[in-house]
């Protein structure tokens, strides 16, 4: 929709005199308002007002026709909506009404107390007189208008292209207009309405019809594509096919001539802004930056480890000192001067000055080897263990205990590093035979590895899946929803919890046999919570795995291994989840809605209205017609004028002929011509109409309209030729 | 009000001299009103055509009536002729791939095709 200007007030109204009658084109979707003779309307726009409230006063305010889409800001649209006064093509509300005629009277410049000028306005065919007699009660009571005359839009562009030639005295108007199509048939210049005929379509519908299959065909585009945009897209792309069946099938098939037909829309689209590559400076600068915050943990690390040093032997040298002094002093007095310095004997000092001497070796990185340092015998070290209890007193006992504990764990230490050297010896030597395979045969070496690995890895791969859950590897039946309790555990709490419910519920039931058989007692076993049998066995196995992984990797190059694989994998079947968006994503095909919407004009069924289509209409409307024969019917056909702004989609003429030849008998002749201006036409010719010096004759005043009643306005009618 | 919006001059004025009855008085503010208009098919009740011979044109009796030829199904999705209805939506559709995403459509969607075409079920 181009975009309308707000027109400006005109100025020359005071030029025309009262006689001359201002002529108003009151369609659906537009208003036009002008004088009498002119060419053109002065002013036209879309019939509609919306009442928003202004932002900063809180002021309700009136808004006719079209506005500036930037002035909106400062209004509150929220609870007002684009008001029509019209339900289908009658006007019915007649505040929005009078917001409209007002708007098209101050745009008129009209000034004075009245609006004294005759009015000549169109309406529907056949307005119901409600409507009628309430705009004639508008006109002359709020503007003050003199006289009125009510006119029917079709019949005026029939009668102004009959005045230019291109249809005859006899024929019929198809008028296809916004809300509703009409078609009406013309016998010596007089509309015949008897035979007039209105299905319900009109270009709203179409509209309509287009906006909503692209929004659903393109949900997330929904905002974007308002009203206007669709209206737009409409005019502008939208046609009536020849042949809608077949070429329907052709945007199925999506061949290339669908192709060429289909219509790519692209949305104002801005790309994200893209995210520069960090440049070599800065890489530089933040190693450098991290670089200085390693060097000063670095730095404080050492500060404190030759703080600890020097602590360390700072003790070392007063426990030497101490000891110096211990040797020094006489036997009788070891224990007074011991219990100053906090120690109980010289042994105990002594082990003091180990342990630190072992904690400074250890702070200065030099190898621990506690262990190996001649160790005291067990005799020695725990001289209570052999003596038997009743020789000693209770803190001996005491002291014993303590005894017995630290030889068994240290004991236990020990055998657990004696298990650990065997094993590497055991794997020292297993490498050694791997290795004697190895160049015994390599590539067979190579291969056997090769499978261990494979297998490994999955047995462990296996395991982890089972235990992180059961059911995922049997198939994803789990995937969509699993938010129970049972998905959390493993499989092996879930068979514990499975055996414990049974277990539970199983009392009663029936002759108890429980543990009438050794297998039985297993269950217990297995109801356990810390049953994990094949804990070890995984440990083993992962071991094994990375034994071998590390060798592969060692010999041959082009291993890669498994974990490293996994990944990669999941990375591609994460990226569709983050695929940036493309321009592609804001472009709209419209393909077959470009024949699809038009196509409800002929086959209203398509949208749900059950009345027959522009073509058939004709043929009822023939059928209507009141007096037949002497050629009438012929004549008719031959002078078909479509008018009305649906008509301006292309292929509508060749169309119509196609459907009304089917329709009238053979060879009967058909001419259908298009009117000089489909969307003007109207307005056109009621001006001409309104010029015209008989018009006086057709209008009605306000006393004629109280003195006659509803029952004369019902059956007013002008007559249009003149 | 902005001066910008005051040089557009998109306001229709309050008062207007022509007028022998403004807005405001007709419709004073802050008064309730009721509906004070009628709805088409209100109008039309109320026009008594049924007093009218039958002959007599009148607002109704052009209304075309529906077409003699049987009216063709199209597919709801897709636009081509439908051969198939899937009962459970009661979508209309041309196809194995249209049928398939019909059955994918969440009903919100397939509620909206059907008012498409006057078929959706409307409760009340």
């Amino acid at each position: 929709m181009p975009y309308i200007t707000r027109p400006a007030r005109q100025t020359d109204y005071r030029q025309f005199p009262s006689s001359t009658p201002i002529v108003i084109d009151n369609g659906s979707s537009t208003f036009r308002i002008g004088w009498a003779g002119e060419s053109n309307p002065r002013i036209s726009f879309r019939n509609l007002v919306q009442r928003p409230r202004h932002k900063s006063t809180g002021e309700t305010v009136t808004i006719v026709g079209d506005a500036d889409p930037t002035l909106m800001k400062y209004f509150d649209c929220t609870r007002s909506t684009l008001r029509s006064a019209f339900d289908s093509n009658v006007v019915y509300q007649f505040e929005t009404m009078e917001y409209i005629l007002d708007y098209g009277f101050e745009r008129l410049g009209v000034d004075g107390y009245k609006v004294d000028h005759p009015v000549l306005i169109t309406e529907c065919a056949l307005n119901p007189v409600q409507s009628r007699s309430k705009m004639a009660e508008l006109l002359f009571e709020t503007y003050g208008v003199p006289s009125v005359a009510f006119g029917v839009d079709a019949a005026f562009s029939y009668n102004y292209n009959q005045r230019l030639g291109i249809c005859d005295k006899d024929g019929l108007a198809i008028c296809a207009g916004f809300t509703t199509s009409h078609v009406m048939p013309f016998v010596a210049g007089e509309p015949v309405l008897e035979s007039c005929c209105r299905t319900n379509v009109g270009g709203y519908h179409v509209t309509y019809y287009f906006k909503q299959l692209l929004s659903l065909k393109y949900p997330h585009h929904m905002n974007i594509l308002s009203w206007e945009k669709a209206e737009e897209l409409k005019r502008e792309h939208c046609y009536l096919s020849q042949d809608y069946a077949s070429e329907v099938q052709l945007f199925q098939t999506g061949d290339k001539t669908a192709e060429e037909k289909s219509i790519l829309w692209q949305f104002p689209w801005v790309p994200p802004p893209v995210e520069a590559a960090p440049s070599a400076e800065e890489i530089a600068r933040k190693a450098a930056i991290r670089e200085k915050q390693g060097q000063r943990l670095r730095d404080m690390a050492a500060a404190k480890k030759s703080s600890k040093i020097s602590e360390l032997e700072n003790e070392l040298q007063g426990l030497e000192f101490l000891l110096q002094q211990l040797s020094g002093v006489e036997e009788a007095d070891v224990p007074s001067f011991l219990s100053a310095t906090g120690y109980v004997s010289k042994q105990e000092i002594e082990s003091a000055i180990a342990k630190v001497t072992q904690s400074l070796r250890k702070a200065k990185g030099d190898q621990v080897e506690l262990e190996e340092k001649a160790e005291p015998s067990n005799a020695e070290k725990y001289p209570l263990i052999d003596v038997p209890d009743s020789m000693l007193t209770q803190d001996q006992l005491k002291e014993k205990r303590r005894q017995l504990f630290l030889k068994t764990t240290s004991e236990g230490r020990q055998r657990a590093k004696q298990k650990r050297s065997e094993q590497e010896l055991r794997r020292e030597k297993k490498n050694q035979l791997d290795e004697e395979k190895r160049l015994e045969n390599p590539e067979l070496y190579l291969e056997q590895l090769n499978a261990k690995h494979k297998e490994l890895s999955e047995k462990v791969e296996q395991r982890k899946r089972l235990k992180t859950n059961g059911s995922r590897p049997n198939g994803n039946q789990n995937q969509a929803g699993g938010v129970g309790r049972g998905e959390r555990l493993n499989a092996a709490q879930k068979e514990r919890m499975r055996l414990l419910t049974t277990a539970a519920f199983d009392r009663g039931k029936g002759e108890d046999t429980f543990g009438a058989r050794e297998e039985d007692w297993q269950l217990y076993k297995l109801m356990s919570k810390g049953n994990d049998d094949d804990e070890d066995e995984q440990d083993e196995d992962e071991a094994e795995l990375a034994r071998i992984t590390s060798r592969l990797q060692d010999i041959d190059p082009s291993f890669v291994a498994k974990m490293d694989a996994i990944p990669v994998q999941s990375a591609t079947e994460v990226v569709p989840k983050f695929r940036p968006i493309t321009k592609e994503d804001f472009q709209i095909v419209i393909g077959v809605e470009r024949i699809r919407c038009p196509e409800i004009l002929f086959q209203p069924s398509m949208v749900g209205i059950d009345q027959a289509g522009l073509d058939e209409m004709v043929g009822v409307s023939m059928r209507r017609l009141p007096t037949k024969g002497n050629g009438v019917e012929e004549r008719i056909t031959s002078s078909i004028l479509m008018t009305g702004g649906s008509c301006l989609f292309p292929g509508m003429a060749e169309r119509l002929e196609a459907g009304i030849r089917m329709i009238r008998p053979f060879q009967s002749p058909i001419r259908i011509v298009m009117a000089s201006d489909p969307v003007l036409d109207a307005w056109r010719g009621a001006s001409a109409y309104a010029a015209a010096p008989q018009f006086s004759v057709q209008t009605f005043t306000k006393e004629d309209y109280y003195e006659k009643g509803e029952d004369w306005l019902r059956k007013y009618q002008l007559r249009y030729s003149l | 009000m902005e001066a910008e919006v005051i040089e557009s001059n998109i306001l229709l004025p309050q008062h207007l001299n022509f007028k022998r009855v403004q807005v405001s008085e007709k419709y004073p503010k802050g008064q309730a009103r009721g509906r004070h208009w009628k709805h088409l098919k209100q109008i039309l009740q109320a026009e008594n055509y049924q007093a009218c011979s039958p002959d007599e044109p009148t607002y109704v009796n052009i209304e075309t009536p529906p077409s003699k030829y049987p009216s063709k199904k199209f597919c709801d999705i897709t636009g081509c002729e439908a051969r198939y209805i899937d009962p459970r939506t009661n979508l209309r559709y041309a196809n194995t791939d249209v049928f398939k995403h019909i059955r994918i459509l969440p009903n919100e969607y397939v509620q909206r095709y059907l008012t498409l075409r006057n078929a959706a079920v409307v409760l009340k």
